[in-house]
Order: C-alpha cells, then structure tokens, then sequence
C-alpha cells in the first residue's frame, strides 16, 4: 500500500480524538539536534473544523481487535485496514516537522493483536524518533488500556504526554458500550502514570546524572459527550476528581458523532456540540478561574444552561455578590465578572494603579462590555442603559447570544468550537432535562423568570418548568 | 500661532533613537518622527531632517535598559519593526512618558500614550506569533529550507532566533517578499539580508511527495459534522494561506511558480 493511503486511513481513523494539544512542557534546543518545544505548544494550522492541527494525529494501526461499539475502528467494521511500519512513521514525522507543519506526534494505536504488541510498536516508532533523528520535539502517546507497566515505563520515558481516555463519564456505559476495556485496565494504569510522575520528581534531586524525564507534559484523558445518560453534573464531578485523584493536566470532553449503528448507542440528529461547548467552559472556570465544582452545579440542576455560559449563569445565581465595583473589587472578583478574562483582569488591576478607571478606559484596555456590562459599575455608576434586574439581564444575555450565533460570531477565547442553535432534541438526549439551572436558581429566589417571545421557541420549555 | 513641526529621520531604529535624543536634548515635542516615505506633504507642518548618531542612539538606548529595563527596550524594538505609519511618534511620546515616570508607568495601560504603544506592540508580536504557526518551509535542492512570507509588520528579525534553535541542523531562509527582507541561517549563525528578488534552484524531487501527504493529512483530520470555516479563519486569518501549502486549492497544487533572481543568498548557502 502507497504511503499516502495508509496516512489517509490512519488519520481518518484517528480524527476522532480531540486532545490534540503541544503544551506542557518547554525542552530548550540542542546544538545538533532537531527540535524543541514550548511550555504554551503552538497550532500550525487550523482544519476547516477550525479545530488547531498541532501534533501529527495518526493511528499506529487501525487494524484493532477489540469491538468498541461506538468506534470506526471496530472489528465489526468493514473499513480498509492499514498499518504503518514503525520507520514510515517516523520518516513521516521528521519530514513534516522540518517543514514546520507540525510541533510532533501524537500516536495513539488499535489493538493490534493484544495491549503490549501493540505498546511494543509504538515504542519502537518512538525510540527511532529520539535515538536516531535526536527529535526533541513533542510527543504525546495514548496508552493502550490493559498494557503491562513494564511497558508503560518504556514508552513514558520516551514520550511527553500520556494519555488514557476514560471514554465513557460511568463504569456502566463503559462496560456497555466498550466491553473489552475493563475499568480497572484503564484506571489502573493511570494511577500508575501518575505514580511514575511523582517518582520522578524525587529522582531529581536525588540524581545529577543525566536523566530522562517521565512524561514531563503530564497525562491527560477524554470522554465522550451525548453517547450515554450522564449528566453534567456527573461529567462535571467525575472531571474534577479526575484533576484531583490523577493529577491530570486535562480532561477532555468529545461530541458524540455517530459512525455506528447499533442498538445500544443513542440516534443524534446532529453532534452535541453546544454542550460540549458549555463543559469545557465550566472547565475552564475551575482550571483558570478559581471556580469550585459545586459553585458552577449542583445534582437538583444537574444540567448546565444551554443559552447562557456557566459563569453568566454562576453570577446571576450569586447576584447579591454584584455590581462589582471596577476600582475596588480584589482580583479574585475580576475573575468572576462573566466576560473578563484572565488577562482582562490582570490588565484592570494594572491599570487601576494610576487612574480611577472609567467606562472608556476599559474599552481601551480591550474589555468587552458585552456580558461585563451588566455585572460592573466604574465609580459608583452603570454603564449607560443597564438595568441591574437578574431577569432582565438574563433574558437579555440569551437574546444577545443568540443573536453573535446566528451572525456566526464566536465568543471569547473559548470558542473553539462551533455553537449551533440550542438544539434541546439533540441536548435533552442525555437524560430526562432538568429546568436549566440558572432559570430555576432564579425561580428559587422569588423572582419569576419572564419568557419573551424570542425566547421561548427556545428554552420555553425549560425556563417554564420551573 | 507656532507651526507644528516633525522630524524626519531615514528609517533605521539608529536614526529613530538619534532623533529621540535630539528631542529629548532639545526638550522639544515634535508632532511626529517620520521617514521620508511617511511624509504628508503639509502647509501646516514644516518637517526638520536629522541625521543619524550611531552615539546618540546608543545613548538612548542605554538608557532605556537602565532606567526601564531590557523587556522594554525589546518592546521599543518590536514597535519600532510595525509598519505602523505613527510608529515613529508613538515611541516618542511612550518614552517621554515613561522615562519622566519610571518603569512602573509601562503599565498605566489606560493612559492614551502607553496604549498606543501597547496597542502597537500586540500587533507586531501577534504578527511574529502567526509566523511560528504559519511559516511553511520548501526544500531546495541542495538542502537548503526555503519559505516565502508577507507579514504585516517587518518580523523576520523576531522569529530568526525561534527557528535557528529548533532547526539547527538545517540551514534555511524567510524571505518576507512585503518588506523586501530575508532571514538566513546557515546552520552556525544568522543574519539578515536586504534582498528585493532571490533566485533559487528547484525544490528537491522528495518536496512534492511531503506536500502531498502534508495535503492530505490536513484535509482528512476535519470532520465534517463539525465544520466551520468562520472558526477556521478567525484563528488563521485567510491573508496567510497563499503562503501555505495545504491551503492551495487542489488544482493548483505542485505547479507553483519560484521566487525570482539574484541567487547570492541561496549560493552562499548552498554547496558548489
Ligand atoms: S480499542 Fe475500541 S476504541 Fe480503540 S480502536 Fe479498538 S475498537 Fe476503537
């Protein structure tokens, strides 16, 4: 088979992942080696899914023989078949990566006869990337679940990254949907990952001899949104105890697409993309934003709201922590007002030193008052035109945001993915949907949340439920 | 009423601190520091030639490293590589600004003359951030990596240190054909070069065989349910893609014109 069919098939087959980052971790270059990376990773192209091509995402093999039933790869499958000699790979790798097309690798396999032949493989193509072209660029390998630690070992000091994708938010739907990935083989390992993590940070000092790190960008995991019952509050809380237990750097989450059919999966019209969209903005919220767990949902409302970002709805939900007064609010409040970022709020607080700041000031530091608008005042006052009403502002938000959707403008940093129109077909799929938090947390406080027409062919049925 | 005046300078950074100096010396407040280029004839402006002090610059220089810090003076730099036409003013007002204020004024973002400057500034560094991600490079017979640039502001000096260190064992060249400026690394040091037209040999035979697979690779990691273009460009703005292989349509591929003329650079690098 021509290379360029193998790189088709095996890329094809491996689009599906989505923790295709290059950060983490910031290796200098040496004279006389090729390659190096940076602590922030950086994405050479941007595929017309506008996701960021960073790494070269491919399949070892995708000849597996497991038969995971929401996977393209699947046995049962009647797919071309295609597996990259462990040179081909390599050979491939460098000659991209000279060219500035990519920052690495990332390798993840089906199981190509059992866990360690195919752990076996992937080492190898790997340890010609490192020995024989001296690549110091970035490389990230998924872990085949069930593979020995013994092999774990080798490949973690060759890569930068491990992966092992959880896949499913339950043991029940894991045991369902992928019956030959047990739990233990994949939760196993990972307490394994981190072990060795930690490990090797006590070798540090103990050693001044030259040695390898052990996957020095950290380990990261995924799962897949929309394909089981989960709500987000489970998926929520699982992600939070996976940063903890595991010290993850991240938790992935991947809209179900359905390639299968089977009877066990879930009939989606269409990718449920917004609510992956809304997961990774309340993961966002607790990785950057110093928001815990149980701040962004709680089990009554186990849903987040589809037509407002979680941290609009954290704010109207704790409306008596605002206005937030621009000049005297801490830091840590800046980071609370929904529509300032991290960087918004360092640059406030900068600026803030010199000068009380006004209206036109924060426009000139580059805030969007878009949302902040109805969370702030500058010296005592609101921006022009601001009634400070939760429900007003609420149904406001979600008018606005409909309106930069159907423009097809995309939010702040975290849109790297597309907002369709609130789907509730395709949302409610996951479980019988709960009212929608914040309009039920402000049904809760008294307040009736009004339902103007442009709304309610929406949300109606959410927002009236309560 | 007295007549606004500017300087003119002749479009080195040398002759941009010089002229900063003479109005520092001079304690005067020029409208604007501009080059001949940027000149707009006008009644109401007389413009006043300086000439260049290596000393004088050097002075300058000094000074903002001392009294600012060397993360400063790289800023000024970056500012000053914009092809912003107010460049030449907005440096001057920044350092009469903060120079007078001290190093914690580089942070009164909200005052009108550090923002411009910082506004200025983001410019140039996203320009030279887009060029990590979006340099492509071509292989040329001989060995030598070749990439052909247009950036918005005159970045080659910015990116030369970021891929001399990871393509060390490589040599190559950025010619950014907008500011008629071409980087070169011949795997040991790198430098610039003023070079309006290069002629270089043919891409090896291995080239066409790599962009087709890069090609392919790039368009079979999208997925199709979830495609959005508008996503797309906003992260890879369309103003890049006619440098970039993967984004030529398919039925232009491999049949690419060169770049054209004086070979020095490519023959320098190349082995007889
Ligand atoms: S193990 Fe399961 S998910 Fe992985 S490639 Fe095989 S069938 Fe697909």
């Amino acid at each position: 088979m021509e290379l360029l069919d193998k790189l088709a098939i095996l890329s094809d087959a491996a689009k599906y992942d989505v923790a295709c980052t290059s950060c983490g971790v910031d290796r200098q270059a040496v004279k006389g080696q090729l390659g190096a990376t940076t602590a922030a990773g950086i994405c050479h192209a941007f595929s017309a899914d506008g996701r960021c091509v960073t790494l070269l995402k491919v399949l070892l093999s995708n000849a597996c023989a497991y038969d995971c039933a929401y996977c393209v790869n699947r046995r049962g499958n009647d797919v071309p078949r295609a597996t990259f000699t462990a040179r081909e790979l390599a050979e491939l790798t460098i000659g991209f990566y000279r060219r500035n097309y990519i920052e690495g690798l990332f390798l993840s396999s089906g199981v190509l006869r059992n866990p360690d032949y195919t752990t076996e493989q992937m080492c190898e193509a790997i340890r010609i990337l490192r020995d024989e072209y001296g690549f110091r660029g970035y490389i990230h390998a998924k872990a085949v679940p069930g593979t020995s630690e013994e092999l774990l070992v080798r490949l973690g000091v060759l890569v930068d990254r491990m992966s092992l994708n959880i896949e499913f938010p339950s043991e029940t739907s894991l045991k369902a949907l992928a019956p030959q990935k047990a739990k233990e083989g994949i939760v196993r390992p990972m307490g394994f990952i981190r072990d060795g993590i930690k490990a090797n940070y006590q070798d540090k000092r103990l050693s001044t001899v030259r040695r390898t790190r052990f996957v020095p960008a950290g380990q990261s995991t995924q799962m897949i949104i929309g394909a089981s019952p989960e709500t987000d509050h489970h998926i929520l809380k699982l992600s939070a105890g996976l940063y903890q237990k595991f010290e993850l750097a991240r938790v992935f989450f991947s809209a179900y697409i359905p390639v299968n059919r089977d009877p066990l999966l879930p009939a989606l019209s269409e990718a449920p993309l917004l609510r992956e969209h809304r997961l990774y903005q309340a993961d966002w919220l607790m990785r950057f934003y110093q928001f815990d767990v149980d701040e962004i949902i709680d089990a009554e409302h186990p849903m987040l709201d589809p037509l407002i970002d979680p941290k609009c709805g954290w704010a109207l939900n704790h409306i008596d922590q605002f206005p937030a007064e621009i000049n005297k609010v801490p830091y840590e409040m800046l980071l609370r007002i929904p529509g300032v970022g991290v960087r918004g709020a360092k640059r406030i607080a900068m600026a803030r030193r010199e000068r009380r700041l006004r209206f036109e000031d924060l426009k000139r530091l580059n805030i969007t008052l878009k949302r902040a608008k109805y969370f702030i005042t500058c010296n005592g006052a609101f921006a022009e035109g601001v009634l400070f009403d939760p429900v007003g502002i609420y149904n406001q938000l979600v008018a606005d945001a409909r309106g930069r959707r159907r423009k097809g403008v995309l939010d702040g940093q975290l849109s790297l993915f597309a907002e369709p129109e609130a789907d509730m077909g395709a949302w409610g799929q996951a479980a019988n949907v709960s009212p929608t938090w914040s309009a039920q947390a402000l049904a809760a406080a008294g307040k009736s949340a009004v339902v103007p027409p442009e709304v309610a062919a929406q949300g109606a049925r959410l927002l009236a439920a309560s | 009423m007295s007549v606004a005046f500017s300087y003119l300078y002749d479009g080195t950074l040398e002759g941009l601190l010089s002229a900063v100096f003479t109005a520092f010396q001079r304690r005067e407040c020029p409208e604007d520091i501009v080059t001949e280029a940027g000149l707009q004839e006008s009644l109401f402006v007389s413009y006043e030639p300086l000439s260049t002090d290596l000393e004088q610059a050097e002075r300058v220089q000094a000074g903002i490293v001392n009294k600012l810090g060397p993360a400063n003076y790289d800023n000024v730099k970056r500012v000053f590589l914009s092809d912003d036409q107010r460049k030449g003013g907005i440096i001057l007002r920044y350092l009469q600004y903060t120079l007078r204020q001290g190093p914690h004024s580089c942070t009164h973002l909200a005052n009108p003359v550090v923002h411009d400057f910082e506004e200025v500034l983001s410019v140039v560094s996203k320009e030279a951030h887009y060029m990590l991600q979006f340099v492509r490079f071509a292989q040329l017979e001989g060995g030598v990596f070749f990439s052909r640039i247009e950036p918005k502001a005159s970045v080659v000096p910015l990116i030369m240190d970021h891929f001399a260190e990871r393509f060390n064992v490589q040599p190559f060249m950025i010619h950014d054909a907008r500011h008629q400026l071409t980087g070169v690394f011949d795997t040991q040091k790198w430098w610039l070069l003023d070079a309006r037209e290069l002629q270089l040999p043919e891409q090896t035979s291995s080239e066409d065989e790599f962009q087709s697979l890069w090609q392919c690779f790039f368009d079979t990691v999208a997925i199709q349910e979830r495609r959005n273009p508008t996503c797309q460009r906003n992260f890879m703005p369309k103003r890049f893609w006619g440098n970039m292989c993967e984004q030529i349509p398919a039925q232009l591929r491999h049949r690419r014109p060169q770049t054209t003329t004086p070979t020095q650079a490519a023959r320098q690098l190349l082995p007889a």
